[in-house]
């Protein structure tokens, strides 16, 4: 109560100053005129009771001052007066405040932009209440650390466990939408199980969610809808609830549609990236054999109850998975692996982000130490003012406060100046941000990035200004007044003290090369890498064959027999190919176990390997090469002996030594001649992104023999001109064999290819640019103190040359000093570097940031760096005139 | 005028609050107030006088508006705001307790110890 009347009065004082310091003065001069004339009323002479009246009333200007100091407003008046006095001297020295004020900008600027990507990344909420408390659950094992769920183990978990509120599953399957008068669309659709939208706890906007008896058999048929597609295929119909949609030419009602901006949480098989557009939600219907735990493909989700902990219902879960292993052999070998849903979806990103606040937090204490050293260069040269000062009485703190106005005056320049960079940068970040990079939509320059800044800005200025104005306000009036005649010459403690900043300048830009440099490595290196496969001119787009129209194996198989036959007439193709997969464009755990004729697996272990399906041209389209055998051809089809394209690394492991092809393997237990496969061909490997270990041992069933359906596939089309030319063409092709089926996702295989590297090529971009700014921050701080050193001595190399001294001689002797420092400054940080750089192994490839050839190449910049600092110093030196210095003894 | 009282540290506050209290003053009304009802026997040093008030207005225990003085001239006045009652009455019960007990040591005789 009195603190907010005393705020009030306070912000009185400094808005209507003018006023208040005018009622003042008219206040005492009431009192005076009343006490005067009470005391001429008394017989007091007036010009005498004037004076009497002033005299008991005290000095009027320190009676205001101490009015003023009453209600707390001096030291305003004070700041006022050393932010007049700050800026009358920054005025002074504008080249200097220019420097200072630039390179804080820049780096306070830097730090905000990528503190607004971590903000909006890292630390903000996820957009669904109590967020935290969702989490993800997958099955963990030696081999895999991220598994899918069995939809039967789900049922187990959900009516067993005890530490979530609500568990649901969810699993990637688009439908294509064909009755709405329109061209077939594919909408992307999720599976879930009824309990998916009480998890995220976000509730349809109309119409209800999905109940328990939707997920029996049969029951199924029913949607709800994203607000996205309501209003675009449906014009926001009022009615929509109770309508019948033709989804994948099964009728489906519709019971629900989900507002707008109800993000999906991510998914890790068949990825839908988190906030990506959901089209459809349907229900997962529990068919088939509850027995059957070996199928793995849908992905746990739940909401904690309040106060369990991600590890405790980790272990609540085991508990189940146990018990379930000892009924069901699918079920052995699995542990449960639970993980925050943020941090699922954060997790690749987390790392990288911290060690780019790192670097720019690097630079923005370089970027300090360098406004120091600047401003006790400057100190220097004001030793005979402060000293003078000093003298006439100026008391320490208050010298003290006045640089330290000076230096806080700086940094807020260079805050507000970086706040301006941020809001630009952030965008140009955003810009930049490799595709795929989790939550872009939540970075915004916001207040509380503005709230760190302005804090920054203050520590910054806090931090650069206080040695050097500690410094000053140590100066011996006596000695500053004394040396004073002859341009002073800095004490040695001072001279010493920037020489160390300098060093410690070189040390971190040293730091931050080293990053730089190792990542630059590591990106050449995955650059050189062969990726498996030609990714230029070719084109890809994907198909999804609706159930119900293509339930067996042929009708599927003749679809696309027929339109690629149809797409390899085309004039400009090269090659057109189907396969389930894409090189680079993520994976599903799809593993198939088998036998192999004539071997026995180790025990606990099994053949297994990735399976797939290609069309004859596949391997040619996607250009991944033939070692050994042959491609598929026409003649592998239906009632032909059963084939296999196998790769490189299934060969090696499975058939070390030996020639795989011939030989056999099977998918069934007790095997008729006819169930045994022929592996044709080993193709080359292709690894699941350019900086994977290995590739994974994988097989390729003809399209004409898939064992079962494959209704979704990849179209690869190589051209021999612009592939993009051929999209229309593929179009026309799909719609003359099925005028329901969507053309999806057409994109060509080098960008997909180039995205791969966008990553390390952003992190690249960014640590390189924070290292040349710390190289140069750190070649201003060489220059400027070498160059200062050399003013001071320009009297002693005068005298040199009297002696006999050459410019080279004079020359030698200046660089040597540079070069001194440089070397301290990189043994300094190149050990840094040694203790530091195990932070960056994960980000590297084939190359760490402790490799000597890093280490050489950085120390060799940095040395190149000092050298050409301090070489216009050294010129200076050379020019030391001998007659000026005779003189002046 | 008779032998004066010199006052003590931190009564000042308490004696303007007690002051305006009785009705709105101006800066040099407080000061004759407190010697009328001293009966002459407190002189206030004008000097510490309107520091004093500012400090008290910056406390919010008393707020000012501007009016016309007896002699119609325009001054300043003072009047108690309710929080300055509040203050008044604590630092009132504050003095008279310690008064009493001040008082109390120092009537005790020998014999009662």
């Amino acid at each position: 109560m009195s603190g907010l009347a005393r705020l009030c009065s306070w912000g009185q004082w400094v808005v209507q100053r003018r006023q208040l310091e005018s009622d003042m003065d008219a206040e005492l001069r009431f009192h005076l005129q009343q006490s005067a004339e009470d005391l001429v009323r008394a017989g007091v002479p007036e010009a005498e009771a004037i004076r009497r009246a002033r005299l008991a009333l005290g000095g009027i200007e320190s009676q205001k001052d101490a009015m003023r100091n009453s209600v707390g407003i001096r030291w305003w008046d004070d700041l006022w007066m050393d932010l007049r006095f700050a800026l009358r001297m920054l005025g002074k020295g504008p080249a200097f405040t220019v420097v200072i004020i630039l390179t804080l900008g820049l780096s306070i600027g830097a730090n905000s932009a990528i503190f607004s990507v971590i903000d909006g990344v890292l630390l903000k909420p996820l957009p669904y209440p109590q967020a935290e408390r969702i989490a993800r659950v997958f099955y963990r094992s030696g081999e895999y650390a991220k598994f899918p769920m069995n939809p039967w183990d789900f049922l187990d978990f959900r009516a067993q466990n005890r530490s979530f509120e609500s568990f649901a599953m969810y699993t990637h399957a688009d439908v294509q939408l064909s009755n709405t008068g329109s061209d077939p669309l594919k909408l992307s659709a999720f599976r879930v199980s009824s309990g998916y939208f009480r998890v995220l706890r976000v509730q349809p906007a109309r119409g209800r969610e999905f109940d328990f008896s939707e997920e029996r058999p049969g029951n199924g048929n029913v949607v709800i809808l994203s607000d996205r597609i309501w209003r675009s295929q449906f014009g926001a119909a009022a009615d929509i609830l109770g309508r019948k949609l033709i989804l994948d030419s099964q009728p489906y009602t519709v019971v629900g549609v989900m507002p707008a901006g109800v993000d999906h949480p991510g998914n890790s098989y068949n990825s839908v990236a988190y906030g990506d557009t959901v089209d459809a939600w349907t229900p997962f219907t529990f068919e088939g054999d509850a027995n059957n735990r070996g199928s793995h493909y849908v992905e746990g989700i739940g909401r904690l109850k309040s106060g369990v902990t991600v590890a405790q219902a980790t272990g609540d879960l085991n508990g189940i998975m146990t018990a379930l292993a000892s009924q069901h052999e699918g079920d052995k070998g699995w542990t449960i692996y639970t993980v925050p849903l943020l941090q699922e979806i954060v997790g690749s990103v987390h790392k990288m982000l911290l060690v780019l606040l790192g670097a720019v937090g690097l630079v923005l204490l370089i970027a300090c130490v360098n406004a120091a050293n600047l401003l006790l260069a400057r100190s220097a040269a004001r030793q005979k003012e402060v000293a003078v000062r000093a003298a006439l009485g100026a008391w320490r703190s208050r010298l003290v406060r006045q640089m330290l106005a000076e230096s806080l005056l700086i940094s807020s320049l260079g805050g507000a100046l970086g706040a301006l960079l941020a809001i630009g940068g952030v965008r140009v970040l955003v810009s930049m941000l490799p595709p795929g990079f989790p939550r872009t939509d939540a970075i915004h320059v916001n207040g509380f990035v503005f709230a760190c800044t302005a804090l920054v800005a203050v520590a910054t200025g806090l931090f650069f200004g206080l040695v050097p104005a500690v410094q000053a306000s140590r100066t011996d009036p006596g000695q500053g007044l004394h040396e004073g005649g002859r341009g002073s010459s800095g004490s040695a403690a001072q001279t010493k003290l920037r020489a160390a900043l300098v060093v410690g300048e070189i040390g971190l830009a040293c730091l931050l090369l080293v990053g730089a440099a190792a990542m630059f490595r590591s990106l050449v290196n995955l650059l050189r890498l062969d990726p498996g496969f030609q990714p230029q001119h070719v084109l890809t787009a994907e198909i999804a064959l609706p159930n119900e129209n293509y339930k067996s194996t042929e009708k599927t198989a003749a679809f696309y027999q027929t339109l690629l036959s149809n797409l390899n007439t085309l004039p400009d193709v090269h090659a057109a190919g189907a396969g389930t997969d894409l090189p680079w464009t993520g994976y599903d755990e799809n593993l198939g176990g088998f036998t192999i004729e004539g071997k026995t697996p180790l025990p606990h272990e099994e053949f297994h390997a990735r399976y797939h399906t290609a069309s004859p041209d596949y391997f040619r389209a996607v250009g991944i090469p033939l070692l050994r055998g042959r491609f598929f051809d026409g003649q592998d089809s239906k009632g032909k002996p059963r084939v296999l394209i196998i790769n490189d690394v299934m060969a090696r492991l499975y058939w070390p030594g030996e020639d795989p092809v011939g030989k056999r393997i099977t998918f069934n237990d007790n095997p008729k001649d006819s169930d045994w496969f022929h592996v044709v061909g080993v193709v080359g490997d292709v690894k699941d992104a350019p900086g994977s270990k290995g590739a994974e041992p994988a097989f390729w069933w003809p399209v004409l023999q898939q064992p079962f359906p494959f209704p979704d596939m990849t179209i690869a089309l190589r051209a021999d001109s612009d592939p993009m030319l051929l999209t229309e063409a593929l179009r026309a092709k799909v719609r003359e064999l099925d005028p329901c089926l969507a053309v999806a996702h057409v994109r060509l295989l080098d960008r997909i290819a180039e995205e791969q590297f966008s990553t390390p090529r952003f992190a690249l971009f960014l640590i390189g640019l924070f290292a040349a700014l710390a190289l140069l921050l750190a070649a201003i701080g060489i220059y400027g103190v070498i160059s200062y050193s050399v003013s001071q001595r320009m009297h002693e190399f005068g005298t040199r040359v009297a002696l006999g001294a050459s410019p080279g001689n004079l020359l030698k002797m200046v660089m040597k000093e540079g070069v001194l420092l440089a070397m301290i400054g990189v043994t300094i940080g190149l050990g840094c570097a040694l203790v530091l750089g195990g932070v960056l192994d994960n980000l590297l490839f084939g190359v760490s940031a402790r490799d000597p050839l890093t280490l050489m190449a950085v120390a060799a910049i940095a040395f190149v760096t000092a050298t050409l600092a301090s070489l216009p110093s050294a010129r200076r030196a050379t020019t030391a005139d001998p007659m000026t210095s005779l003189r002046a003894e | 005028m008779g032998k004066q009282i010199d006052l003590l540290q931190g009564t000042l506050d308490m004696l303007i609050l007690k002051a305006v209290s009785l009705g709105p003053l101006h800066g040099y009304g407080v000061l004759l107030r407190i010697q009328q009802i001293s009966g002459e026997q407190l002189e206030i040093q004008q000097g510490s006088l309107y520091p004093a008030l500012y400090r008290l207005e910056h406390q919010g225990w008393i707020s000012s508006e501007w009016g016309e003085s007896e002699n119609h001239r325009k001054a300043k006045y003072y009047r108690l705001t309710a929080a300055g009652r509040r203050q008044l009455q604590s630092e009132t019960d504050k003095w008279n307790r310690q008064a009493a007990v001040i008082a109390g040591i120092l009537r005790t005789k020998a014999e009662e110890i």
